[in-house]
């Protein structure tokens, strides 16, 4: 495995920056009787700040629950933050998330694509959606379609696409718009291990294309194999970041997880 | 661009789905078959009418309704004078099945129309509704005298019991019957096409992208109008195709009273609720986590909606300020239209109401896809 992840020196740029992040979520009835508390709110994210550069691919690592889905979902603008801003390319997620989505493609497996449509139709309309010309949009369905395989099912309705196949056309349409940053929320997660390395090798790539990369995961392997810069975090909180050299100093990832959950829970897992 | 994309998306859906087509077109075949049938089992099989006719006064409308009648083949009428009967005693006649109607005109009826107006009493049919030759003629008598531009107001008395009763609701009802085919239309294809995608998580793959909300919301509801409005079209001909056999006369008696103008009218009365309707349902369907969440929550509206257009089938002489009141405006001005006397301010205005409220829904469809509160459930 190469663990020799260091940034690009050529890509020092600060693609994404975000500054003291919070979001604070109203908790149901149901949802507190389930946790067997009277708190009205639950905070998931707490003041959290990262910065991540041109070319590199970060890692936000935790634990469920630990506010990684909700964070790269204010960085995508789906969800606004309580308080703090986060500037992707420069655009602010609370004052320009339109300018933000232009820049970003978001991948997750909560979106999804309508089975009805074939790849082609529906890199066709998300193209569109984008506001991208045609005839750049032809030239760019031939070039990622031919890259990724996808070319010989591209008038297959998706419903009728294998696993692998329709996870390829989502990440594929994520990127209609050749966006400079890339956020994924769980990239390999519910996947088998033949769609998973699909996905992996997509993020390297895209890393090799000069874009940047911003995904969650709790599985310590990916980080080391995909990640430049990690940062780690408990109960919404911003624990540890760093390149991966940098923060392990040493030991394995796990381990130096488990030490930082340790003195940052003061429990043992 | 993104507008015609999202719009031709929708379309593409609907029109590349047969099941769906099959859907729509569905309700108009059944109600056509339903209704003819009912109209048959109502008026059985006979087709040779000698109607006798009671007259107060000798009249030019007589040409009229003979030539409307003798259009039917096997039809014929004679109109008798009263001479030595009083009013109550020709009323008898048609009670007892000897005659088949009376009509009761205003004093000097012939130059009243000749000269515009200015009628003291109103003209006055009699028949019986338990007799189907009584029931038809005075059919083709309403019909007659609502198609005239009336300077008189025409009352109506039956003295049978229940048949003219279904009969008249049945005519009233047609705007109400039209109002709830379009909201079943809407319904069948906007709760699949809003809810349905956000159940998916195929509407918040739209979201990530740069699309305004507001071009979404629209993204939606025009073409879904337009595919409610093919739904609607194949229910409203359906009941036009079977309101000769229900009211046992012939179409261009059934719709004599109704000019090309207001034919006009309810077209752009319905072009108005269609909208209207996609756009709450649409709301709705935004606002709920499921498609069976918004089923239970447009069954409710459509109580509503159907409570409003009942409201204005049973309710006689509602005030204008029901234009203000969406969906019970278009009812009320298309019973209007179908009497022949389509109240042009009324039409317009529930027409321009019907498209503001339509606007407004699609902002707050817009705000709705902005919240992650609707939109993700944080």
């Amino acid at each position: 495995m190469d663990n020799d992840n260091t940034p690009f020196p050529a890509f020092g740029d600060e693609v994404i920056r975000a500054t003291e992040l919070r979001k604070t979520f109203e908790l149901s009835r149901r949802q507190r009787r389930l946790d067997r508390t009277n708190d009205v709110y639950r905070v998931a994210v707490d003041g959290l700040s990262l910065s991540a550069y041109r070319g590199e691919i970060y890692g936000l690592l935790g634990p469920n629950g630990a506010g990684k889905t909700t964070t790269l979902r204010m960085l995508s603008t789906l969800i606004k933050p309580d308080a703090g801003d986060a500037f992707i390319c420069g655009h602010s997620i609370r004052k320009q998330p339109d300018k933000v989505r232009d820049v970003i493609g978001f991948m997750t497996s909560e979106l999804k694509l309508e089975g009805f449509f074939t790849p082609s139709y529906l890199f066709d309309f998300f193209g569109a959606m984008h506001g991208i010309e045609k005839s750049a949009l032809a030239a760019r369905k031939q070039e990622l379609f031919s890259r990724f395989g996808i070319d010989k099912f591209a008038e297959v309705k998706v419903k009728d696409l294998s696993t692998g196949m329709k996870q390829k056309v989502s990440l594929v349409i994520a990127i209609v718009h050749d966006p400079d940053v890339i956020i994924f929320d769980e990239p390999t997660n519910g996947l088998d291990v033949l769609t998973a390395k699909v996905v992996t090798d997509f993020l390297l790539e895209l890393k090799a294309m000069g874009k940047s990369i911003i995904l969650s995961t709790h599985i310590f392997s990916l980080v080391e194999k995909l990640c430049d810069r990690v940062g780690i975090i408990i109960d919404g909180r911003m624990v540890a970041d760093g390149t991966i050299s940098e923060l392990c100093d040493g030991m394995t990832l796990e381990d130096k997880f488990f030490e930082i959950y340790r003195e940052t829970k003061g429990e043992n897992v | 661009m993104k507008l015609i994309a999202l719009m031709k998306k929708e379309f593409l859906r609907f029109f590349g789905d047969p099941k769906l087509i099959v859907t729509m077109l569905l309700p108009g075949i059944l109600i056509y078959l339903i209704y003819s049938l009912m109209g048959t089992a109502i008026f059985g099989g006979e087709e040779v009418y000698d109607f006798k006719v009671y007259v107060t006064e000798r009249s030019q409308a007589e040409t009229v309704i003979a030539q409307t009648v003798e259009a039917n083949e096997g039809w014929s009428i004679e109109f008798l004078e009263l001479g030595e009967l009083t009013p109550e005693e020709a009323v008898a006649e048609v009670q007892e099945g000897n005659a088949d109607a009376v009509i009761v005109y205003p004093e000097n009826f012939d130059e009243g129309i000749a000269s515009g107006g200015g009628f003291d009493s109103s003209l006055e049919l009699v028949y019986n509704s338990a007799e189907t030759q009584s029931l038809r003629i005075y059919t083709v008598l309403n019909a007659v005298f609502a198609s005239w531009g009336r300077p008189f107001a025409l009352t109506a008395s039956d003295l049978g019991e229940t048949e003219a009763f279904e009969m008249q609701m049945m005519s009233g009802f047609l705007p109400f019957l039209i109002v709830v085919f379009i909201f079943s239309s809407c319904m069948s294809v906007t709760l699949e096409s809003v809810a349905g995608e956000k159940e998916r998580g195929t509407l918040a793959t739209i979201l990530v992208t740069s699309a305004r909300r507001t071009d979404i919301a629209l993204g939606k509801i025009l073409p879904l109008a337009c595919v409610s409005l093919i739904g609607a079209a194949s229910s409203f001909l359906g009941v036009a195709l079977s309101l000769p056999t229900l009211m046992g006369v012939s179409l261009d008696v059934a719709i004599a009273g109704v000019g090309a103008l207001e034919f006009f009218f309810i077209f752009l009365l319905i072009v108005s609720v269609v909208p209207l309707i996609v756009a709450a349902i649409a709301a709705v369907s935004t606002l709920s986590r499921s498609v069976k969440e918004a089923s239970s929550y447009t069954g409710v509206l459509m109580i509503v909606v159907m409570v409003l257009s009942i409201v204005a089938s049973f309710v006689s002489g509602i005030g204008d300020w029901v234009v203000a009141i969406p969906v019970l405006n278009a009812v009320v001005a298309m019973q209007g239209a179908l009497m022949g006397a389509a109240s042009v301010w009324m039409c317009l205005t529930a027409v321009a109401l019907n498209l503001v409220y339509t606007a407004l829904l699609v902002v707050l469809i817009a705000r709705f896809l902005s919240s992650e509160r609707i939109m993700f459930g944080t």
